[in-house]
């Protein structure tokens, strides 16, 4: 046999040892779990029935159900108001930073340090110590007041009108880091030489920013962005934790409404359809995203050549 | 205006914006640690009570030291087992983070060396991480009773084993394609079989990008919430899921406790975390940001 067919041999062999725990798992785990989603939301399961296997056919009925489901409607828009919301703010605010800080200054390192120390904390821990802070006679109110020298009594929590942009807050604190980090790695990686000619060219910083920086940064902002949205798109923690989709119904994103219907109202089917309709969904948005994130690695690749 | 005068202004900006968001960051923080020297009667109080008069270590020695002095607000106290937690945590997240880089970075190496995935599959491999895992714990739970993994360690580790992977191999991948192939060949060419170029001459290279990837994912298992509240009963409760239970049925949240127990639970993180600070981006950006 000749040695290049030996060696793809061998590269076969490799490729399925390897490949082997990866599929065995998800053969093991997620299939039977997804299999059992798409049971029972054909089959009726409640609380009541003798265990999932016992429950009873419905056809299309369930489906139907949560489509028709101005709720589900509800939840899916806040979610994606939410994740959207909260993917800019962190973006603006993680790139204004990066902008602030990325050629060397003498305490460069120190705001560094503490600036990623939000997304090292554990998302929970920020929910209970927000709820704290966000109390209407808690600390926050209470710096607010004395900035602006009169009470300030904002009801973050219990006001149905801003308890989501509340979580939205949370989110912005807790994940701004993230775009700060990677926007101050896309902007060492840039490369010197165009701007410093620009400069000696007299072009403005403004200019310099909007038209050299800027598109050599797009892949890197695009990675940024996609990256954070779909993360805010699962965000439970900090919304279950304070809210449990409350005051109303004014937090009810999708993870919070399925977990309402399966935990709460034991309605185990009508969350499985929900659930099938939503990973349909997720599976477009991040095929979609990961085709983005496809071209612009070749990209991200090329500036970080320099 | 002159250049310095120029410079200085732009100084002062700089320094007063960082700053500002500087402030933001710490007062959450300083107020986990100040409300976990608090009595009980500065939690909720108004005007609020910033650093307490009379700090207290009792919250400290209720929370790990089991202790039964000084508690008004005693309620809930037999279900808080935070050792259990603390073992849990420790066991789940060292042990699925340890076979997701072990695995991970082999195919890893696969990937970097011999293409045995695809550039789309290996795309496609970022699905098991990307698609919210709420739309899957129901029925993994149910599937869990059925089969007695529900409320185990062995549970849990699988399905973070699972969700961690593309991290794994992403992040490792970018180390690895780093290491000059000569130095394989050099090792070919003295006789060295495979398995032997990958332990002895690939991963000593990249032990410290195989540091990073297992300190990276490891805080990303120890923060996780939702998978460990759903899939975790009594017994395999991780310390986030542990946290939500100092809460009392009449009294609301023990919040003296609770934050004594967090700044337990985030200050390793916090040291790990800016231990691998230059890797942060790259665990995070999957390893297409390499610098």
């Amino acid at each position: 046999m000749a040695r290049s067919e030996i060696m793809l041999q061998r590269t076969k062999r490799y490729k399925k040892m390897v490949l082997f725990p990866l599929i065995l798992s998800i053969m093991l785990i997620l299939g039977p779990a997804l299999i059992l989603q798409l049971y029972l939301s054909f089959n009726y399961y409640s609380i009541y029935s003798e265990g999932w296997w016992a429950s009873e056919w419905y056809a299309l009925d369930i489906f139907k159900d949560v489509v028709a489901d101005e709720r589900f409607h509800a939840a899916i828009i806040r979610s994606l108001g939410f994740a959207l919301a909260s993917t800019i703010g962190c973006f603006v605010i993680g790139f204004g930073l990066a902008l602030l800080m990325y050629k060397n200054f003498r305490l460069q390192w120190f705001y560094y340090i503490i600036f990623i120390i939000p997304m090292l904390t554990v998302p929970i821990v920020i929910a209970y110590t927000a709820e704290m802070i966000l109390y209407q006679k808690g600390p926050l109110n209470g710096i607010l007041s004395s900035i602006m020298g009169r009470d300030m009594l904002i009801m973050w929590i219990t006001n149905p009108d801003i308890a989501l942009f509340t979580v939205v807050l949370m989110e912005i604190w807790n994940w701004a880091p993230f775009s700060f980090i990677i926007m101050m790695a896309g902007l060492a990686s840039l490369p010197k030489e165009p701007v410093e000619a620009a400069q000696i060219l007299g072009a403005s910083r403004i200019k310099i920013f909007f038209e050299i920086q800027l598109p050599l940064l797009r892949p890197i902002i695009v990675l940024a962005l996609v990256l954070r949205f779909l993360e805010a798109m699962a965000e439970f923690p900090k919304t279950w934790a304070i809210f449990q989709g409350g005051p109303g119904t004014s937090t009810e994103t999708i993870p919070v409404l399925i977990y309402l219907n399966t935990w709460y109202y034991f309605d185990w089917s009508k969350a499985a359809a929900m659930s099938y309709i939503v990973m349909l969904m997720m599976v477009v948005i991040i095929l979609t995203a990961i085709n983005i994130l496809q071209k612009e690695n070749k990209r991200i690749a090329q500036v970080q050549a320099n | 205006m002159t250049k310095t005068q120029k410079q200085n202004i732009d100084n002062l900006v700089r320094y007063t914006l960082l700053t500002i968001w500087l402030l933001i960051v710490l007062f959450p923080l300083f107020w986990i640690v100040a409300t976990s020297f608090k009595p009980d009667k500065d939690w909720l109080a108004w005007p609020p009570v910033y650093w307490s008069e009379e700090p207290t270590m009792s919250n400290y020695s209720n929370v790990w030291g089991g202790a039964m002095e000084h508690t008004e607000t005693q309620y809930a106290q037999s279900i808080q087992k935070p050792f259990t937690a603390l073992r849990n945590s420790t066991i789940i997240s060292f042990i699925s983070t340890f076979l997701s880089v072990s695995f991970g970075a082999f195919i890893a190496y696969g990937v970097s060396r011999y293409k045995v995935l695809s550039e789309t599959r290996m795309f496609q491999l970022l699905m098991l991480r990307m698609v919210p895992p709420i739309v899957l714990v129901g029925p993994l739970s149910l599937y869990y009773t059925t089969i007695g993994l529900i409320d185990s360690l062995t549970g849990l580790i699988a399905i973070y084993f699972i969700t961690t992977l593309p991290y794994a191999v992403w992040m490792t991948k970018s180390f690895i394609d780093e290491v000059p192939i000569e130095l394989e060949q050099a090792a070919e060419i003295m006789g060295a079989n495979r398995w032997t170029i990958i332990t002895e001459v690939v991963f000593p290279v990249i032990r410290s990008g195989l540091l990073a990837t297992f300190l990276f994912i490891l805080i990303l298992t120890w923060s996780e919430y939702l998978v460990a509240f759903i899939l975790s009963k009594t017994d395999a409760v991780t310390l986030p899921v542990e946290l939500a239970k100092y809460e009392g049925s009449s009294e609301g949240r023990v919040y003296g406790r609770q934050a004594a127990l967090s700044v337990g639970i985030t200050i390793p993180l916090i040291i790990v975390g800016i231990t691998i600070r230059k890797h942060l981006a790259r665990g995070f950006s999957f390893g297409m940001i390499r610098k």
